[in-house]
Order: C-alpha cells, then structure tokens, then sequence
C-alpha cells in the first residue's frame, strides 16, 4: 500500500527525465534537420555511425571526462578538508559556515562571468599581477592548453561547498565515543582520520561523488560563459556539443545521438565508481 | 595498584560539575557511583578517563600523576554506555585495532584476540559486524576489548542500561567475575541502585558534584549520613515522618510492624510481591509504605509502629543526620 504513495514522484520522475530519454533515444535514429525539413525520418543507425567517426565527438569526450575527474577530485579533497574544519568547534565556525555556501548559492552564469573577468587578458587581476612581477600575458582563456584549467578552477570554486555539506553532514553522524574509545585503546588522534573517519564516511564519499561526477559530465553553463567551449573547442563539453547541433546547426536528430552517449557514458561512471566503492567496502551490507 | 582523586574540580562556564571531589579506589575494589543524572558521576569518570581535563585537583593510577597525561597513554580499559564499537570493523578486527595501534605484533595480535574470543565465548562471532550483533553481544566485545587493552584501571559507564532487565540480572556476575580477577580498581557508574548494590564493593553516593556519602552497600542502608541517601537507597522508598523541632524521622518500610499501640492507618492499597506485600498506608502524619510477610490478611484499620533502634533522624532543613 505504502508504494502507492510513491507514484506523483515516479510520475513526476518519469515526465521529467523518463520521456525525454525515450524520446531522443528515438530521436538518434532519425534524420532531423533543415535538410529534412525538421520532419524526423528513420535513418537506420547513420547518425551513430556518423559518431564513431566523429573526431569533434571523441574530443569532446575526452575534454568532458577530463573536466569532471580532474575536478571532481580536486573538491572532494578540498571539500574533504573544510568539512573537517567545519566540525571541529571553533569561535565563529557559524558565520564561516553560511560564508562558505555562497559560491554554491551564487547562480552559475554570474560567478561564471565573474571568473572571465578574473582571467581577463590584458585587465583581469590574475595578469595584472603577472604584470606586476614581470611575467609575459599568460593568456589564460585563449591559450587550448590551459584553458581548461581555468574552467576546472571555476567549477571547483562554484561546487566544493556543495561536496563539503554533503560531508560535513556525514562528518556530524559519527559518534564522538568512537573517537574517544579510540584515543583510550591508545590510537593517535591524526590516525583516527584513517581508522575513524574516514571509513565511516565512505558512504558519503560515494553520494557527493556521484552527485558530482553526474553534474560534471553536463557540464553546460559554466564553459558555455566562461569559453563558448574555446579557445579552438579546447573547452567544449558534450553538453555544449549536444547543444550546438541543435541550437546551431539545426540537426536535432545527431544532436540527440550526442545526448544520448553523454547519457551512456555518465551512466557507465557512476557504475564504475559504485563498484569500486562496493568492493571497498562491505560493512554498509551489514548493518542492512 | 589504585586510583586516588584529589580535590577534584571541573567546570563549565561559571557552573561547577564536580567541586572538591576526593576518593580512592583500591586494588581489585570495584567502587561504583551512584546517583541521579547530573550528579556528576559521568564527569567524573570522563576525567579519570583523561577525555576531559579538572581545572582543579590531582588523579593518581597506580602512584603515577597522571593529571595532565593524554588519553591515549593512560592505560585505560573502558566501557561505554554506548558500547561505541567501531561499526565498520568485525569483531575480530574491532579487538584487534587497540593492539595494532600499539604496535603489537600481527602474530601475537592474532593470539591474543583469539584468548580473549574464548574466554567471552565470542569465537562465532568474530567475523560479524557490530550491526549485527545482539545487545548482550555488543557489551561482551566492549568488553573484550577493555580487558586486551591491558588497563592499570577499568571504567564501567552504565554499561548494563543498554540490556533487558533480564539480562542483566544475568550479566551481572560474568561482569564482576570477569573485572574483579585482576588487581585494577574498578570504577562503576550508575544510576541503578541495585545495580550498585550488586557489583559493588562501595558506592559513593552523589549529589551536585559532590560525594554525599561513601561506603559499603551495607553502610549506605543501615547508616545512611542524609536524608538524600536515605531516601536515594532502598527500594522501596523509605518512610519519611516529618517530627517536632525540625526533625525528620526515617524508617525503611520493612520496619514498619503492626502493633495495638501505635499511629493509626488506613490501608489504601496492596501491592503482593511474593514473599512479602507492599502495603500503602495513609496516616494523620502522612502516606506510609509497609512491607510485611505475604501471608499476613490485613484489616482496613491498623495500627503501626516501629523498634527505636531503627529509626534514623534528620535535620529537616540540613538534611544531614541527626
């Protein structure tokens, strides 16, 4: 009886991501573009094939999953840190706590352009101080090796109080008297970092993990503000990909076909880094 | 081996948990605190523990200071309230971590866990997980581990208040059996006085942060220094008669017989306990409880009274002894 109280959620769910995914699964085996008129006609699999062979598409891949593991792992090591510091008890630790949400709370495209600005050639702080001590224009945001850097270090600013909530939560449901019987059994509070807290926060890892691993993968705003996916598409995600095949090029059934391995990749992520967990550890099992 | 605490204060703020607290517990003594939530007894123990630092007085093990000494070194073997087993470990390895951290060798890790599985009848469980285990079996691992941990003193808090009634009862001389074979001073709290009067040797009674009274279950029953232990030991409660200048008159309910002379009551209520019966009396001078043989058929009218020497005396505004 009680599951019947789930079914606005599941419908909610359903229309929502459900539909859509149905839909441009069908979508990516159909012609749909000016050339068709818009009229979405079966095309038998051309538009996968199309993909195989399309270099932009493996770029962007590659870029994508660059992007979400490099940051990804930089803010769960920093989120890892400031949830730390935001446990212990400290004066004003409340007033650092709400401060350090507002990046997370700050709308993306405003602290995006706020980034471009930060890495503005020639005004930006970050090459006036290069100016300063005597360095060349580093050409941050049109330089394809290192541009994307600059896109990591926005997403890491905007999405590590995110991570670090998720922990801090986590960090607040392990009892103060394991660490005390630690210490008693003549454990070292810094080991207790790695016997302790570390351990019984494993599954928090995993959620902020994926929750951030899947909000990495489609990546959008953020590039399409900060780079427009450049400088020569250095940047670009396949989200942003996806987005320009329909939006620019007017081909919506090859841009469904781009969403569509997004999807599948992102999917195949998530399940590797859920196993990795599973074999890690086994005493979430237990307690079931 | 002892533990001896002097002048021992602890504060938060501005407010005293515990003030000019002095006791000894000698070797192989088990003294346990009693008294009700708040008094201090948990306090207490955390500063023996060393998980909280006295801003006053002194704690000695085994005739080292060790007041400012970590928790870490302190040779402690300790039962929590919580059993705090460490839910991501087996059993085994939840034994085994203590000696790891010590830098015990594996083999002889391995060895020494293995003793202690068979001497807690454990071996089946090794391999569970806390989640896993009965209450009873968590309080075995707890104390497992106190005893590898090799302790210069134990320190029990409420470590039966997690457990049925039944098991208790149950548990009760394995645990005294178990922490009273070595020579450690044994400290118990709780709040349970029958609890107390069972696992140990004395009980100092608290009241504020401050010790009321301390002595041997027997003391405390017999000779209670305040109206307070009178009144906090001995179940059921003893009898209070308010006396003329200021004096409170104390007499336990098993005292209390029938006579032809004596105050006259009314019986309100029985209550059968098996061997005896509870009877609850109202008097000109208050309600009364009675205990008395069980067999005894009593009449709606009665009167009572008591043998002098039973009677203990109050100051009714000191609450001390008369």
């Amino acid at each position: 009886m009680i599951q019947l109280l789930l079914i606005p959620a599941a419908l909610l769910i359903a229309l929502v991501f459900g539909l859509p995914l149905v839909r441009y699964s069908w979508l990516s085996f159909h012609a749909d573009s000016v050339l068709t008129g818009l009229v979405a006609i079966p095309n038998h699999g051309a538009n996968w094939l199309r993909l195989l062979h399309d270099q932009r598409f493996w770029q962007d891949t590659y870029q994508t999953a660059r992007f979400a593991t490099v940051s990804v792992s930089l803010e769960l090591l920093l989120a890892i840190a400031i949830a730390l510091l935001l446990d212990q008890r400290w004066r004003g630790r409340g007033v650092v706590r709400a401060i350090s949400l507002l990046p997370w709370a700050l709308p993306t495209t405003v602290m995006a352009l706020g980034w471009r600005w930060i890495f503005n050639t020639p005004y930006g702080p970050i090459e006036q101080f290069a100016e300063l001590i005597g360095l060349q224009p580093l050409n941050i945001l049109s330089n394809p090796n290192i541009t994307w850097l600059a896109t990591v270090v926005g997403d890491v600013w905007k999405t590590t109080p995110f991570a670090a909530l998720i922990l801090l939560a986590g960090l607040q449901t392990i009892p103060n008297d394991l660490y005390e019987a630690f210490y008693l059994e003549g454990g070292h509070p810094r080991a207790a970092l790695f016997q302790i807290t570390l351990p019984l926060l494993q599954p928090y890892l995993l959620l902020s993990l994926l929750f951030r691993l899947a909000q990495a993968f489609g990546i959008f705003d953020l590039i399409q503000v900060m780079t427009g996916g450049g400088p020569a598409g250095s940047t670009e995600s396949l989200a942003l990909y996806a987005y320009l095949n329909a939006m620019r090029f007017l081909d919506f059934g090859y841009s469904a076909t781009v969403m569509i391995s997004g999807f599948l990749l992102l999917v195949l992520a998530c399940l590797l880094v859920w196993l990795i967990f599973q074999q890690a550890s086994h005493w979430r099992e237990a307690i079931k | 081996m002892n533990l001896i605490l002097q002048n021992i204060g602890r504060r938060f703020g501005s407010k005293w948990i515990v003030r000019h607290l002095d006791l000894e517990v000698g070797e192989g003594e088990c003294l346990a605190l009693l008294g009700p939530s708040g008094c201090g007894k948990s306090t207490t123990l955390r500063l023996i523990a060393g998980l909280d630092q006295p801003n006053e007085g002194s704690i000695t093990i085994a005739g080292e200071d060790v007041t400012t000494v970590s928790p870490v070194d302190r040779r402690i073997g300790m039962v929590f309230q919580s059993y705090a087993l460490f839910p991501h470990l087996t059993v085994f390895a939840n034994l085994a971590l203590g000696l790891q951290v010590r830098g015990i060798a594996a083999s002889d890790r391995k060895r020494r866990v293995a003793s202690v599985l068979a001497l807690m009848q454990l071996e089946d469980l090794a391999e569970r997980h806390p989640a896993e285990l009965s209450g009873g079996q968590r309080q075995r691992v707890a104390l497992a581990r106190a005893l590898l941990r090799d302790p210069l003193v134990y320190l029990l808090d409420e470590p039966m208040s997690n457990l049925d009634a039944q098991l208790r009862e149950d548990l009760r001389p394995q645990l005294r059996h178990l922490i009273l074979k070595g020579s450690q001073p044994v400290v118990y709290v709780t709040h349970d006085q029958h609890e107390a009067m069972a696992m140990a040797h004395r009980i100092a009674v608290m009241r504020d942060g401050k010790i009321e009274q301390i002595g041997t279950p027997q003391e405390l029953y017999h000779n209670p220094s305040s109206l307070f232990v009178a009144s906090f030991i001995g179940r059921p409660q003893i009898n209070l008669l308010p006396a003329e200048s200021g004096i409170i008159k104390a007499i336990r309910p098993e005292h209390l017989q029938l006579s032809s002379e004596g105050i006259p009551c009314r019986l309100v209520y029985k209550e059968w306990l098996g061997t005896s019966q509870l009877l609850i009396l109202e008097s000109n001078r208050g309600p009364l409880r009675m205990l008395c043989a069980s067999e005894i058929s009593i009449p709606e009218t009665i009167k009572i009274n008591w043998p002098p020497e039973k009677e203990h005396q109050f100051d009714a505004s000191s609450g001390e002894r008369y």
